[in-house]
Formats: C-alpha cells, sequence, structure tokens
C-alpha cells in the first residue's frame, strides 16, 4: 500500500506542484499571522525548519533565527532560493537530518498531501526526530469542516486549472508580473468566448454570465479569475470563500486507508496512470454554478440533477453574490493558505476547489452508489459526444488528460476536527501537544518535544 | 549550501542510521556571499554546531583555519565570532556533492540547492 500511496502522491501532489511551479514565482504572499508569531517567538539564534517551505514564504520571517527551507519539488526550491533563502529539496518521509538539530520547525498545509495514515504519522515523528527536546513543532492542516461548508469526504482529488493562470497572466493588466509560464491560450478550446464581453476568458466569467455580469467581466481583469487571489491579504473566511468563484468540483477520492481493507494484496501491479483513480472511483461532485460544471452540467441536467451532489453546505447564497462583488476584495482573499501547500508547494496558487453555493443537502455521495456510477458513466459517454469534449471530465479515460490539460489535480486528506491531536497522542509520544485551534479553515498545532525521550 | 546548513545534513540511505553523519562535502564551484555580522546570532549558533563536521568541511574548502574547538569566551570574541560567522553563514557551496560516509551514495548539490532525495528503491522497507 505505500507504494500505491507514493504513486499516488507523485502523481497528486508532486507532478502537480512540479507543473505549476512557474506559475508561483512571480506571486506575493504574506505569511499566515500565527505562523508568523510563532516564528517571531522564536529565541535569536534558533535554528529552524520549515518542511515544506514551497516557495520560501516563511523563511525571512525572522532575521534573528536561521531558517532552513525544504521542499520535496524542485521548482518550488528554487523560486526560495533565487530570493536569497537557504533552501534543499528533500522528503518529509525521510528528513536528510541528524537527530535533534532544529530548535523549532514548521510544517504549513504539508501532512495533508500525505495519503495514508501511516505516512503522516511517518511525517509528524519525522520532524519529532530531527527537533531538540523542548523544540516546538507547528502544524498546520485543512480542516474538513469550513466555516460555511464541509466536504463530504476526507480524501480529495481538488482541480486547479493551468489554464486560468495562464489567462491571468496574460491577461492580467498587473504591474510587474510578468509570468513566466509558457502556455499561452491556443491551447484551450473549451473556453468559448464569454457570451457577455466577448472576451475569450477563464471559464470563471463565463459561468459568472449568468449572475453578476457586471463588475466581474472586464476581460483584463484577472481579478475575476480565481487565479488572481495572490493578494496576500487576510482573509476571515477562509480558503474557500477565497476561491470561491471558480471551481467548485471537488473529486473525492476513497481514501487508500479504506481501499486497503478492500483489495486483494496480489494487486501489486505497478499502477498505470490511470489506474489509481480508476481504482478508486473518483466522484465528482460539482455544484451548479462554475462553468466547469456548466458543462458537466449538460448530462447531470438531462437527468435529475441532486441538489444532494453538493460538496458543500453554503449557508447563504448571499454570501456569494457578496464574494463576486468583492472580486477580490482584500479581506476575502487568503491567498496565503495556498501558498501554503504542502512539500510540493507553496505559493500562493489557486486550489480551484471552491465553495458551492448551492446551498442545500450534502449527502454523501459514495463510490459506488448507483447515482454516483450513473455520473461516471454518463461522463464518460458525454465525453465521447460532446462538443466540447474538453469540459467533461471523465475519470476513467481521461485521468491521464487531466494532469496534462487543464485540470491539474491535487491529492488532499482534510482533517477532521480532532484528529490531528488524536494522530500525535496515539502515535507520536515524543511529542507533548500545547496548543490546538482553528486558524483559517486549518486545524493547527504546536506540539512540544519532550525531554528525554530519544 | 551554507557550512551551518551541511552541519545538520545526514545521509539517510537505508541502513546507514548516524553513520550517516557527516556527509563528506566535494565542491566544484563556491561563492562568498555576504551576509550581515550579527554576533549574538553567531554566538548562540555556535553551541549548536557539532564541530568536527564543521572542521572537515572546512577544510575541505580550504576555509580559513577554524579552531578545534570554540574558545573559552567565545561569545565575546569578536574576531572569532568573525571567523566563525564567514565560515557557517557566507560560504556558500554552489556545485558540487554531498557523499554518504558509510554508503557512499552521492547527493547532488546543484545551484546551491542540496538535493537529498532517495530512489523508492533507496528508501523501501
Amino acid at each position: 500500500m505505500d507504494h500505491e500511496a507514493a504513486q499516488l502522491e507523485k502523481q497528486h501532489v508532486h507532478d502537480v506542484y512540479e507543473s505549476t511551479a512557474p506559475y508561483f514565482s512571480d506571486l506575493q504572499s504574506k505569511a499566515w499571522p500565527r505562523v508568523r508569531q510563532f516564528l517571531q517567538e522564536q529565541k535569536p539564534g534558533s535554528l529552524i525548519a520549515d518542511i515544506g517551505c514551497g516557495t520560501g514564504k516563511y523563511l525571512k520571517v525572522n532575521s534573528q533565527v536561521h531558517t532552513l527551507g525544504c521542499d520535496y519539488c524542485e521548482p518550488l526550491v528554487e523560486i526560495a532560493r533565487e530570493r536569497g533563502c537557504e533552501v534543499m529539496v528533500c522528503d518529509n518521509l525521510n528528513l536528510p537530518f541528524r537527530d535533534q538539530g532544529f530548535d523549532a520547525i514548521i510544517s504549513i498545509g504539508v501532512i495533508h498531501h500525505f495519503s495514508t495514515k501511516e505516512r503522516r504519522i511517518r511525517a509528524i515523528k519525522e520532524m519529532a526526530r530531527v527537533l531538540v527536546p523542548g523544540g516546538q513543532l507547528m502544524i498546520y492542516v485543512w480542516a474538513m469542516e469550513q466555516k460555511n461548508r464541509h466536504f463530504e469526504k476526507q480524501d480529495v482529488l481538488v482541480p486547479w486549472n493551468r489554464a486560468l493562470c495562464s489567462q491571468f497572466f496574460s491577461e492580467s493588466g498587473q504591474s510587474g508580473r510578468k509570468r513566466r509560464c509558457g502556455h499561452p491560450e491556443r491551447s484551450h478550446p473549451y473556453h468559448p468566448p464569454c457570451s457577455e464581453c466577448s472576451c475569450a476568458v477563464c471559464f470563471k466569467e463565463h459561468c459568472d454570465s449568468k449572475r453578476s455580469h457586471s463588475v466581474d467581466y472586464e476581460p483584463v481583469t484577472a481579478r475575476t479569475c480565481f487565479a488572481n487571489i495572490p493578494k496576500e491579504s487576510e482573509a476571515e473566511n477562509g480558503f474557500y470563500n477565497t476561491l470561491g468563484k471558480s471551481f467548485r468540483s471537488w473529486f473525492f477520492f476513497r481514501s487508500l486507508d479504506e481501499s486497503t481493507l478492500r483489495k486483494q494484496i496480489e494487486r501489486a501491479r505497478p499502477l498505470k496512470t490511470t489506474d489509481v483513480c480508476a481504482d478508486h472511483t473518483i466522484t465528482i461532485q460539482p455544484s451548479r454554478h462554475s462553468s466547469l460544471d456548466l458543462d458537466l452540467q449538460e448530462p447531470f441536467s438531462k437527468k435529475e440533477q441532486n441538489s444532494d451532489e453538493e460538496v458543500f453546505v453554503e449557508t447563504s447564497s448571499q454570501k456569494h453574490l457578496e464574494w463576486l462583488r468583492a472580486r477580490g476584495t482584500v479581506k476575502h482573499l487568503n491567498g496565503d493558505h495556498l501558498g501554503e501547500i504542502g512539500k510540493n508547494g507553496g505559493g500562493t496558487f489557486l486550489d480551484s476547489t471552491t465553495t458551492s453555493d448551492n446551498g442545500a443537502d450534502t449527502s454523501n455521495l459514495e463510490g459506488e452508489s448507483p447515482s454516483a456510477s450513473r455520473i461516471l458513466r454518463r461522463i464518460s459517454a458525454v465525453n465521447s459526444t460532446d462538443s466540447n469534449p474538453d469540459d467533461t471530465i471523465s475519470v476513467e479515460e481521461q485521468q491521464a488528460d487531466i494532469l496534462d490539460s487543464r485540470a491539474f489535480m491535487r491529492y488532499y486528506h482534510v482533517f477532521r476536527e480532532g484528529e490531528l491531536c488524536g494522530l500525535l497522542k496515539e502515535h507520536v509520544s515524543e511529542l507533548h501537544i500545547l496548543s490546538s485551534g482553528n486558524d483559517h479553515g486549518n486545524w493547527c498545532i504546536i506540539a512540544e518535544k519532550k525531554e528525554n525521550c530519544d | 549550501m551554507k557550512l551551518l546548513t551541511h552541519n545538520l545534513l545526514s545521509s539517510h540511505v537505508r541502513g546507514v542510521g548516524p553513520r550517516g553523519f557527516p556527509l563528506r562535502l566535494q565542491a566544484t564551484e563556491v561563492r562568498i556571499n555576504p551576509v550581515e555580522f550579527n554576533p549574538e546570532f553567531v554566538a548562540r549558533m555556535i553551541p549548536k554546531v557539532e564541530w568536527a563536521a564543521l572542521l572537515e568541511a572546512a577544510d575541505t574548502l580550504h576555509l580559513v583555519e577554524v579552531p578545534k574547538e570554540p574558545i573559552q569566551g567565545y561569545e565575546h570574541d569578536e574576531k572569532f565570532l568573525r571567523k566563525m560567522h564567514h565560515v557557517l553563514l557566507e560560504v556558500d557551496v554552489l556545485e558540487g556533492t554531498l557523499q554518504c560516509p558509510e554508503s557512499g551514495r552521492l547527493f547532488p548539490i546543484s545551484r546551491g540547492i542540496p538535493n537529498m532525495l532517495l530512489s523508492d528503491e533507496e528508501t523501501e522497507s
């Protein structure tokens, strides 16, 4: 199972961050206040490690300490290096450090990229190992429970649309932002020009043409594009509000932990790229308002579109409109969360995981439920005949394409309340929890390495 | 890669354990990067340094002689602190390798970034 886990992480964490790294380079992002505070509270002369540093936004927060940034993703680390940070490429599961070298460690938005419980524990234990006794570890992971919405399941594949980023950069009138990516729009046939303003633009706008067209549709305004989010700011409402405008599709993934109970051990054949997803019955949970879904919407509306299929519980559609109008209002932006992704990456890039504002129910859409399989089949069927074939995401057929084309999907295991604490208490006895809480849609913990335990 | 970083690095090739430290440094390109001198900062770093490893690395790079051990009262010895500041923080290995002393495995340093990733086989249980 570890091999499968590694494969999944390679495909849906490492490869995605590697491919999307160029987009992070120009994006500024601010350190989250509490993380910042943690770093600033460390004694002068401390040795600190940021495991999963991405582009290094936390590495220079405190000039009185020496912070070493580590990430699995070389392109991201290179970006940090260009900013003058001391960085290296390594694996959280096998930290190349001697024991007890660091006075403090931060792990911001990293552990949630590990696809099995065992690996998550291993990552934490590795960090504990390289901490001095009395040293502190701060961990941030995405919370399953979000303020206004929640995930139905804990193991999620979250699409990220590279095209939007290209669009963002090419259309953005933002000064000083030269994009480095080399992905012009030509390869995106599925971006019909917005019917309202004829801008060939992020489908966000396309989708929103049904709503308040006004403010959001200036073609040059990448502000409307979710990719614009990384204007750093402290968001009140957490990650999903920030992303609100675009993708509202989550791809649920059956947990690998769960899968092992069902699978034969003999199925240890090497996984093809398409295997992982196919085996794990990705469930697509579209919402009604993203244009991604509009295309998917076709098949859905033909059959019964259940409000059951909503991913998030939206408490108020008013919020959506507010959000739309805010279009980049600083207070809604939580680009920083995006920035701290995983050991693979930071960056303020977008996660196309946004909230659905279609209100109502969330129900469990199990992988093998009839409606889910209907969805999957339907999507496949649509895919072959649909006029915009790229729009639909056929689970089985397009896995290989997905990574390549517009949607890079990142794997996350979102944490339930108490889960992170539970992990430490039960499996990492060398750490003692000092405090825990929720910050911007993340469960966070500060733990201390116990004395006399190595 | 600074020598302070090198001082923390250890090989995690399977089975090597503590014998993976320190990594043998070999540099083909080194740069000196001026860094603002902060005596308190350096003084606090000194006790965290694995001195023998630092000596070995400094020696490989033919650096100004590093004392065999921190001298008495080093906290207030500016000359000593400046020397250590230079060795730990200003010397930057841009290109080179780090070698596991036990297994011989080489880890590259390129553009100043050490890459410590092991292959799947090397980490397999």
